[in-house]
């Protein structure tokens, strides 16, 4: 079984985080990583090769140059190779056009699975392994807290506020996985070390067959016509008990919409 | 006047309250239908009427629920084919993105996911996102519709606007991908107890303020009222006052709520580093110089003996 | 029977000195399967002969445990002196009147000789009844001999009660033979009191019977010190031979401060490049150097490491004497492996090439039995990983040792493997990793919250950078170097508040870095992480060298030891203080003036990274001596002594599930003292203690925990009884 890990490089959470004037998140300036969330993808593909589930794990990222770092993180944690799809034209894509990115190189490569996290930490959409699937005419089964697989089907758990579900998924499948599932590994360095080894493969979109017009700014079915640091939140009130401390916390927990 | 297509959810005979918000905000845009699965009650056709769908168009579909959200994005889909509506509205949970994702590849529409706000402008939907965890406000025009919208709950306040709705009940047939991802068992939560700490929306905590094991109690029945999980500090577990899987911070569990209550919580970095991601954070702390203030949205100076019994009380007056 | 005597006495020698000299060259083979030692650790004569001279001569360490210290001084000088009359014996095997040449019959000789053969069995004496009072059996874990041979223990003070006994006996019945004689076998006329007192009781006896008792003697005399030396070589007594090597070769001063670079092959390794072959840590026992390996053979089974370990004390299955003996087992064990040739290695027996492979941290199934942690047999491991975690790098078992061993090392060096090599570590511990990877502080916060700490300040504090210079200007004497804990703890950021208020009122200028600051990487580098180390050390000593820093003022004893002791490795140095030392350097200028009273009750905590490992126990203690009204209680266990507050050695990121609670321990011995007030000088002192001290005392805190700056400032700026209002921190 091959497996497609989709990982992406996203800004470091604790940065601080700048806007170019097009609106793009500014991914060069600011120091990256690999998405904390997807380190949770690429943890259960390498378990899945370690358990002699799948034969080989190939980690995929649509991204810039520097994403590569993102790539070599997963081929320190155990993946065995990777595939970088990097071209100028998708600068700026928006969902629809990452996703035809994303569909076309995992096509390319082949794969009975693809993993990916429930979110990436920078945009927060969590839409891409459904668009992704559906682009491939795949089923998709998404926040998996628990996967395991055997023969043709993969078998997951999904943790709802009422219910905990157990689904069985036909492959080839796209699965996306969350931090209920095992903790991501801390690479040792010699790991880090023949990770370096580990063959990386830049692909352009002429590589995929996509035309360079169905991607990027231009092409994205929306268009971002502002972006402003958010109102400094609020101080928090504060306020001395005088007796009536209850009546006015209840107050606050209603106004905010837990007390429905 | 144009439509927009509103994805509606019900638990039993009442329309879930994030689904009236989106109708309040449909009615921005246009006329709002909704889109909902199953037979509805008449309450629930009531309800929404009242709310201001024009049209329900329910898919009674009774194997839908076997499978994952797949032939519930077929359905969308299908409808918005055929009635080509301006928007397509759906409250942001795991499924709402799955169904809006695969509606936006169908139709190669433009998506926006987490809108907080929604307005039309020269005919064209914008919406305002709160991104980058918040720290930032993004407002985008989407421009190749239907626009397809995913919108979190509290964005509004849902307001009545009423109308007179027709039902039309549509047919689905699932497709052969759609039965690829198979729910083969479901295990329901034990209602009684309390949630679990790590996805618990709402989480009430104690520490060694409560000085005692018997002060405990009064955390547990704060918690139970707002149906929360119960939480402590490192030290409330230490001395044996909460069991020592409901330690929150750097050596115990990560959790990001939508509401804290720390009651008698110094708020120490070690304890923060497992709960300062909580959307709102509500102290109760008679140290007007505890740290934990200074990340509390409502911090309450008092002592917790009286004020939790009281919220506890007030609480339970307010909901019933 | 002069012949006689001759002939069995040299036959004896010749058979014992070969055995223990074929035993003396295979361990020195074994040694020379370990790995060259690092640069830098050869080569200073004088420093090394400085060394033995206190450390073995002077019997330092040794001495500071008094009636213990008194016994083995007695019996280590005993011998040196005996082996005078072991000479004499030799000499007396060819002729019957032999005394040394020159002061050989000097009365003063003979009476210096008797008087240490009496202090030695009075050591002896001494020695039993310390391991009686002591003994495992009774104490069990307390005993700083549990875990120690104590069969070859007692049999040592066996043989030296026979040598001394022989001795005497053939020294009385030379007088005799003397007397009888008129010759001289006995070399001195007067000053052998002892041996005089025994001819005496045995003159009775005739002339006849005391020839026969001194030949006698002398040969079971002989026999028993060539069997000793015999039995030395395969015991832990080695240290007998072993510890001077051990000691010329060991780290100076000492073994703590710094850790040393990771070396492979003798040469220290690159990280940013490093060879195919390079060793990073150790994973097998042959990967130490064979300095290592020399202080594995040298361990005395003291167990003095052990009664001051906070792993061991606090019912974890650590003690640094039991690892040493577990690593030097297995090492012997697997010697014959080491020794053979690589097509001879699969001729061996089946154990030898089991023992081979067993792992050197491994899962040993200990359930419990701190003793069944160290399988030097195998098969899951040599030590726990119970055991390599447990330890917080206190250096407390380093300041201890008599014979220099240099345990943190050794820990350290293991857990280098585990992380570089195989990615086995404590799961906590991941998370504070990836933070100092990513966010350069181990809790995660980031850069932009290292300035949150200064914002109540009713002064500007200078941020590097902040007037468009990226150079400290001329005017700034001293950088403060905040640290993680002092920028983003909430009680550290008191700390950091205190030592910058004191700093502005002295009128002192200083700067920090602010957001360009990192975490030092003590965590990291005592995780065994040093790939981690390297890249946060270097990038900040790029930061200290670009702002043209020199003089660096730090709050947190381990960025005090990092950036004075290890930054220097990688090419930044600086002169590096402890707050604790400018602050005193203020107050004796008068720049502070303490004006209040300040009337509590206090008790100073050494912080293991500024006292043990930096020999700063002056002055925090004289600072907060110049507290008027303050009265300082010492605990028990104090400066060299002192017992760990179980943060060091990156503990503090992970999670302590065995045993009691390291801090509880010590805020317990805090809190015996009687103090209002535990000081400490060190940020993650003061968490670990104040955690303490919660959990101890639940229901109400009447004592605080604090650093010594703020109890300064009480004093010199009374009005500013408040630097801590809750900081409105921005939230992420
Ligand atoms: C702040 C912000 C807001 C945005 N809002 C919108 C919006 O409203 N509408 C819109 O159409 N676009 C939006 N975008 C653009 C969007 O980021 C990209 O299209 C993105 O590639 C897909 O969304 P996501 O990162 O949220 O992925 P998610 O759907 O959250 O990602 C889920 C998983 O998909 C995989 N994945 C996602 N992206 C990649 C990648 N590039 N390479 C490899 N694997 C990947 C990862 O496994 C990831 O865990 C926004 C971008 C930013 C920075
Ligand atoms: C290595 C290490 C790891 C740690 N990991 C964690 C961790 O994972 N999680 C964690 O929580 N801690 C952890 N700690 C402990 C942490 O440092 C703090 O000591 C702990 O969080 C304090 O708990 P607390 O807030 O309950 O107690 P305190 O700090 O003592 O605070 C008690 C608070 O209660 C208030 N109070 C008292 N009486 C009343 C009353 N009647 N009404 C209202 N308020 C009252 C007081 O004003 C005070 O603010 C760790 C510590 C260490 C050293
Ligand atoms: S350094 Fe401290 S904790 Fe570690 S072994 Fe030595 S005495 Fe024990
Ligand atoms: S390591 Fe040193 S202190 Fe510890 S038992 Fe051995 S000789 Fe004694």
């Amino acid at each position: 079984m091959k497996v497609v890990v989709l990982a992406k490089y996203v800004p470091e959470p604790t940065a601080t985080w700048a806007f170019e004037a097009d609106h793009t998140l500014a991914r060069e300036s600011v120091e990256g990583r690999l998405s904390e969330l997807d380190e949770y993808a690429v943890e259960q593909a390498v378990r899945l090769k370690e358990a002699g589930a799948a034969d080989e794990v190939v980690v995929l990222t649509v991204g810039p140059a520097k994403a590569v770092d993102a790539l070599r993180k997963a081929l320190a944690m155990g993946a065995d190779r990777a595939v970088h799809v990097s071209d100028e034209a998708i600068a700026g894509s928006d969902a629809l056009g990452t996703s035809r990115v994303l569909a076309a190189a995992a096509d390319k490569e082949g794969f009975d699975l693809v993993l990916t996290g429930m979110a990436s930490t920078d945009a927060e959409m969590s839409v891409m392994p459904s668009m992704v699937a559906a682009r491939l005419g795949l089923p998709q089964a998404t926040f998996a807290g628990a996967l395991s697989v055997e023969g043709g089907t993969a078998t997951i758990s999904r943790d709802l506020d009422t219910a905990t579900t157990e689904v069985t998924v036909t492959l080839p499948a796209v699965i996306s996985l969350t931090d209920q599932t095992d903790e991501a590994r801390y690479p040792a360095f010699k790991a880090i070390m023949m990770a370096k080894k580990k063959p990386v493969e830049t692909r352009s979109l002429a590589d995929l067959g996509i035309a360079a017009g169905d991607v990027g700014l231009e092409a994205a079915g929306t268009s971002v016509l502002s972006i402003a640091p958010a109102p400094q939140r609020q101080a928090g009130t504060i306020i001395t008990d005088e007796g009536d401390a209850a009546t006015q916390l209840a107050d606050f927990l209603a106004a905010r919409g837990f007390l429905r | 006047m144009s439509e927009v297509l509103v994805l509606v959810e019900t638990s039993g005979s009442t329309v879930r309250i994030p689904s009236l918000e989106l109708l309040t905000l449909a009615r921005r845009l246009g006329e709002p239908s909704a889109v909902l699965f199953g037979s509805p009650e008449d309450s629930v056709v009531a309800a929404l009427a009242e709310h201001g769908a024009t049209t329900l168009y329910a898919v009674p579909a009774p194997e839908m629920e076997e499978f994952l959200s797949l032939p519930k994005a077929e359905a969308v889909t299908d409808l918005a084919r055929r009635l080509s509506p301006t928007a397509v509205f759906i409250t942001s949970s795991p499924e709402g993105k799955d169904i809006a994702a695969r509606v936006a590849v169908a139709l190669d529409s433009g998506i926006i996911t987490d809108a907080v706000d929604v307005t039309s402008e020269d005919g064209d939907v914008v919406a305002t996102q709160s991104i980058v965890a918040g720290r930032f406000v993004a407002t985008t025009r989407v421009v190749r519709s239907p626009a397809v919208l995913t919108f979190r709950p509290n964005s509004v306040e849902p307001s009545p606007a009423p109308s007179s709705a027709t039902l039309e009940t549509v047919d689905l047939s699932v497709s052969e991908v759609a039965r690829g991802a198979r729910v083969v068992a479901t295990t329901p939560k034990e209602s009684t107890g309390r949630p679990d700490l790590t996805d618990a929306a709402v989480v009430v905590a104690g520490g060694r303020g409560v000085g005692s094991a018997e002060g405990f109690a009064k955390v547990e029945s704060l918690a139970d009222a707002l149906g929360a999980a119960v939480g402590a500090s490192r030290t409330a577990t230490d001395v044996g006052w909460a069991p020592h899987e409901s330690q929150i911070g750097q050596t115990g569990k990560t959790i990001a709520p939508a509401l804290y209550v720390a009651a008698g919580i110094s708020g120490a970095i070690q304890h923060r580093a497992g709960m300062q991601s909580s959307k709102t954070i509500v102290a109760v702390n008679k140290d007007p110089k505890a740290p934990i203030f200074g990340i509390a949205d409502f911090g309450v100076v008092g002592d917790l003996h009286t004020v939790l019994p009281a919220l506890t009380e007030e609480i339970v007056r307010r909901r019933t | 029977m002069n012949t006689l005597r001759l002939v069995v006495g040299l036959l004896m020698t010749v058979v014992m000195l070969g055995l223990a000299g074929r035993r003396l060259l295979y361990l020195y083979r074994v040694g020379g399967a370990g790995q060259p030692v690092e640069p830098g650790r050869l080569g200073a004569v004088g420093t090394a002969i400085r060394a033995e001279l206190v450390e073995v001569v002077a019997q330092r360490k040794l001495l500071r445990w008094t009636a213990p210290g008194l016994a083995h001084a007695a019996v280590f000088w005993g011998f040196c002196v005996l082996l005078l009359t072991v000479l004499e014996a030799f000499g007396s095997l060819f002729d019957p009147t032999f005394s040394l040449p020159v002061i050989g019959q000097f009365p003063v000789l003979g009476f210096v000789e008797d008087l240490f053969a009496l202090l030695c069995i009075l050591a002896v004496v001494a020695f039993v009844v310390i391991r009686v009072r002591e003994a495992p059996r009774d104490q069990g874990r307390r005993s700083r001999f549990f875990g120690s041979h104590l069969g070859p223990a007692w049999f040592v003070l066996f043989m030296i009660f026979n040598v001394v006994w022989t001795l005497l006996l053939t020294r009385g019945a030379q007088i005799n033979a003397q007397e009888v004689n008129t010759t001289d076998n006995l070399p001195f006329l007067r000053g052998a009191f002892l041996s005089q007192a025994i001819a005496s009781l045995l003159a009775p006896l005739g002339q006849d019977v005391n020839e026969v008792i001194e030949t006698v003697a002398l040969l079971v005399g002989l026999g028993v010190l060539l069997g000793f030396t015999v039995f030395v070589t395969y015991s832990k007594h080695l240290h007998i031979l072993l510890s001077l090597p051990n000691v010329a070769l060991a780290r100076r001063p000492s073994a703590l401060g710094a850790l040393l670079p990771v070396s492979s092959g003798g040469r220290e390794v690159d990280f940013e490049d490093p060879g195919e072959e390079d060793l990073l840590g150790v994973g097998n026992v042959e990967e130490f150097t064979w300095k290592g390996l020399l202080d594995f053979g040298t361990c005395t089974e003291c167990g003095r490491c052990q009664s001051q370990c906070p792993a061991w004390n606090t019912g974890k299955p650590l003690s640094p004497k039991l690892l040493i003996m577990g690593l030097r087992d297995h090492a012997l064990a697997k010697a014959p492996y080491l020794l053979a040739a690589e097509q001879e290695r699969d001729g061996l027996s089946d154990d030898a090439r089991a023992v081979a492979s067993v792992p050197l941290v491994g899962d040993t199934g200990y359930a419990g039995d701190p003793l069944a942690a160290y399988a030097p047999l195998g098969p899951g491991g040599v030590i726990d990983p119970d055991v390599l975690w447990s330890c917080t790098t206190c250096g407390a078992c380093v300041e201890q040792c008599p014979v220099d061993i240099e345990h943190v090392d050794h820990i350290v060096d293991m857990r280098r493997y585990q992380v570089l090599m195989e990615g086995a570590f404590p799961d906590e511990a991941g998370a504070m990793l990836n933070n100092l990877e990513h966010a350069a502080d181990p809790w995660g916060r980031g850069a932009s919250q290292r300035l949150a700490w200064a914002e109540p300040l009713d002064f500007e504090v200078r941020v590097l950078g902040a007037d468009g210079g990226d150079r400290i200007p001329d005017d700034v004497e001293w950088l403060f170097w905040v640290g993680c804990a002092g920028a983003l703890d909430d009680q550290a950021q008191r700390t950091t508040r205190a030592v910058a208020t004191l700093l502005h009122e002295a009128g002192v200028e200083f700067m920090v870095l602010g957001e360009a600051e990192s975490c030092t990487g003590d965590p990291a580098r005592r995780m065994g992480n040093e790939f981690l180390f390297q890249m946060l050390a270097r990038q900040n000593v790029q930061t200290l060298d670009d702002a043209g820093a020199t003089k660096i003022v730090v709050t947190c004893a381990h960025c005090f030891n990092t950036i004075a002791n290890e930054y220097p490795q990688v090419g930044g140095s600086y002169e590096v203080v402890h707050h604790s030392m400018l602050l005193g350097r203020l107050l004796a200028e008068k720049r502070l003036v303490p004006v209040s009273r300040v009337d509590r009750d206090v008790t100073y905590h050494d912080p293991c990274y500024l006292g043990r490992h930096n020999r700063i126990f002056a002055p925090p203690r004289e600072l907060l001596g110049a507290v008027p009204g303050l009265r300082l209680a010492e605990m028990p266990r104090a400066k060299e002594r002192a017992f760990c507050c179980g943060a060091g050695g990156a503990r503090m990121f992970m999670d302590e599930t065995l045993g009691t609670r390291i801090n509880e321990n010590r805020a317990a011995e805090a809190i015996a003292t009687g103090a209002q007030t535990i000081a400490a000088a060190c940020p993650f002192c003061i968490t670990m203690l104040s955690d303490g001290v919660s959990t101890l005392r639940p229901d109400d805190a009447p004592v605080e925990v604090t650093d010594i700056a703020e109890v300064l400032l009480r004093a010199v700026r009374p009005d500013l009884d408040d630097v801590s209002p809750p900081p409105q921190a921005a939230r992420p």
